[in-house]
């Protein structure tokens, strides 16, 4: 479904974020990218949706692939259309317009592909957007300004969804609602999902495969199984274990434990 | 006492025409957040193209003459007899004026739609993605870049513009107060209005106008959501182009056409500073007030106070409100 090669991303040819960052989503599944603040996993997606240019970032090297057509050049509206829509870091609403005009914004990645909004659907998935539709956005409270951004990723009807940090800020009964939904779009429609997360047992319980990012590159990866086996993802990640006070991947020799995956 | 309404009237009028010229600025900050500063100069472009299609081209050898001077029978027969300056003259002035009216009307909004997007292309879409600091200082440069070549194009001497309605003093009484208007000022503030009010409801109840608002709130995220961004960014250029280009024709017809157009544009900048630079609402008002404070100063301190007064407001009402009477806070930073 995605494939990213290899990547260098830098901000303003100053900054290198991205250090040779290779990740594959397959089709119809969730994969999960975990990792600190500021390793770069934002930076990932917006590489993936085309948004990196509009804030002075650039892709070096590498490719980035759609379904094995290069999408390195392709603008976001574009990718939109063609079915790879970006749930932002921090929601993103639209704060100033009602909740179903947001559903409307998002109506336009419908645009040349002959599908009709269905705003029911999304309404199915989350009764409290119906309910509040005509309310403005920035009314909402956090767990429903989620739903809403992701409601308007569900009208837009994709193959692919990146999603950001779902669970950021929210009670953990939201999160929990909100996995749920993401479990029912990638089961119930198929969609296949990048899920960044920081909420690794939350993620953990939908996603298939897992990456674990440090200072732009990977240092782990595979089958979300395999992953819940690690030692130090159990200490680190998971908080389980005796470790719980260690914050950092980075105190850990983890070459040795990614090769073991790689392998 | 007496004049207050005479003034009241004069001062919404004037105030209504701003609020047409600010309409363009506010829908280019709104949606890229750049402030034209060029879009007086856009409007004079629109003035002049107005000129060039109302008086120019009808005057050509290969015009029909029915284009520059309608008399057909049933107009003849109508204005028989009518009193010089009798509503009935001027409707018949008018009307046989109405084929270069329209011409001039559609050729200058056509034209300026051009020129917008030849701005944008050229000058805005390269800078897209740097600051909004380089793209405004862009618009500054576009003010002599349109003067300049206004005066290239635009050599030859410079006639009287038709104007948009049929012109014929117009006296009644108002709360009491005897009021004088001419029926072509009238003309000019239904059209500003219902141009407003139209451009609000577009943003309002329509798809596309979802799209502008999306954009006008959040760039990035509304391009990622497959709203054509870039597309919504030309077209803010194209309303602002063809709302100038009806005001240029208005400014035109009433004070005559000359280079001060551009200047003039660009103090209506003050008004929409005053009202916010992305609140359609604030401008309405700001605009109103400075059209007002404007007619009562001329009115009891005469003409040299009435170009100081008003700004003295703006100035005022930016200090006390730094981002305008219902501009959002958020601006502040460009
Ligand atoms: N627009 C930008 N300009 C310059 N540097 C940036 C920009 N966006 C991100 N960075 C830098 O890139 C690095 C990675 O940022 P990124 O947002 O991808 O991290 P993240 O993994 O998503 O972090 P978090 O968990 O806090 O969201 C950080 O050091 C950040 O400062
Ligand atoms: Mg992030």
């Amino acid at each position: 479904m995605l494939t990213i090669e290899n990547i260098n991303v830098n901000y303003h040819h100053a900054v290198q974020v991205l250090k040779g960052f290779s990740l594959t989503v397959n089709q119809g599944e969730i994969t999960a990218l975990l990792g600190a603040n500021g390793a770069g996993k934002t930076t990932v997606l917006k590489a993936a949706s085309g948004l990196l240019g509009l804030e002075n970032g650039h892709i070096e090297d590498g490719q980035i692939q759609l379904d094995g057509v290069s999408i390195l050049k392709t603008k976001p509206h574009m990718l939109a259309r063609n079915g790879l829509v970006h749930v932002r870091e921090g929601r993103r609403i639209f704060a100033e317009m009602s909740v179903e005009d947001n559903l409307t914004a998002a109506s336009y990645a419908l645009t040349g592909r002959h599908k009709k909004a269905d705003y029911q659907q999304v309404y199915d998935f989350f009764p409290r957007l119906k309910e509040r539709s005509k309310q403005l956005a920035g009314l909402l409270s956090g767990g429903e300004q989620q739903m809403l951004a992701i409601g308007r990723a569900i009208l837009a009807q994709p193959k692919l969804i990146l999603l950001d940090e779902p669970s950021l800020g929210l009670a953990p009964k939201i999160v929990d609602e909100i996995f749920e939904i993401v479990r029912r779009i990638n089961q119930e429609q198929g969609v296949s999902m990048l899920l960044v997360e920081q909420n690794a047992a939350a993620a953990f319980r939908v996603a298939h495969q897992g990456y674990i990012l440090e200072n732009g590159k990977v240092v782990l990866e595979g089958s979300i199984d395999e992953l819940k086996q690690n030692k130090d993802i159990q200490t680190f990640y998971l908080g389980m274990g005796e470790h719980q006070d260690a914050s950092s991947f980075r105190d850990v020799k983890h070459y040795k434990r990614r090769k073991r995956w790689l392998n | 006492m007496g004049q207050v309404m005479q003034y009241l009237l004069n001062g919404t009028m004037n105030g209504a025409l701003y609020a047409l010229i600010a309409v363009g600025i506010v829908s280019i900050f709104k949606s890229t957040k750049v402030v034209s500063f060029a879009h007086g100069h856009v409007i004079m472009f629109g003035a002049y193209f107005y000129f060039t299609f109302a008086v120019i081209l009808p005057g050509a050898e290969f015009m029909p003459d029915w284009v520059a001077k309608w008399e057909p029978e049933w107009l003849l027969a109508y204005k028989e007899g009518a009193m010089m300056f009798s509503p009935k003259a001027a409707i018949a002035a008018w009307v046989s004026n109405l084929p270069r009216i329209v011409l001039g009307l559609v050729g200058s909004i056509i034209c300026n739609a051009l020129l917008a997007v030849v701005i944008e292309r050229l000058f805005m879409r390269p800078l897209l993605g740097q600051s909004s600091l380089s793209m405004i200082l862009c618009t500054v440069g576009l003010i002599w870049v349109l003067e300049g070549s206004a005066s290239l194009i635009w050599s030859a001497d410079i006639d009287q513009v038709p104007a948009l309605g049929p012109n014929f003093p117009i006296r009644f009484q108002l709360f009491g107060d005897q009021v004088f208007l001419f029926s072509a000022s009238v003309v000019n503030f239904v059209i500003a209005l219902l141009l407003f009010a139209a451009l609000m409801l577009v943003l309002r109840f329509t798809r596309s106008g979802v799209a502008i608002r999306a954009t006008a709130e959040d760039q990035s995220t509304a391009y990622a959501m497959g709203i054509n961004v870039p597309a919504v960014f030309t077209s803010a250029w194209v309303v602002a182009a063809t709302t100038g280009a009806v005001a240029g024709a208005i400014l035109a017809s009433r004070n005559g056409l000359s280079p001060t157009l551009g200047l003039f544009g660009l103090s209506v900048l003050a008004v929409v500073l005053m009202g916010g630079l992305d609140s359609f609402a604030g401008v309405f008002i700001a605009a109103m007030i400075i059209g007002i404070m404007e007619a009562f100063t001329q009115w009891k301190f005469g003409g040299e106070y009435a170009e100081i007064v008003p700004y003295v407001l703006v100035l005022v009402v930016i200090l006390w409100r730094p981002n305008g009477l219902l501009g959002q806070a958020e601006i502040e930073r460009i």
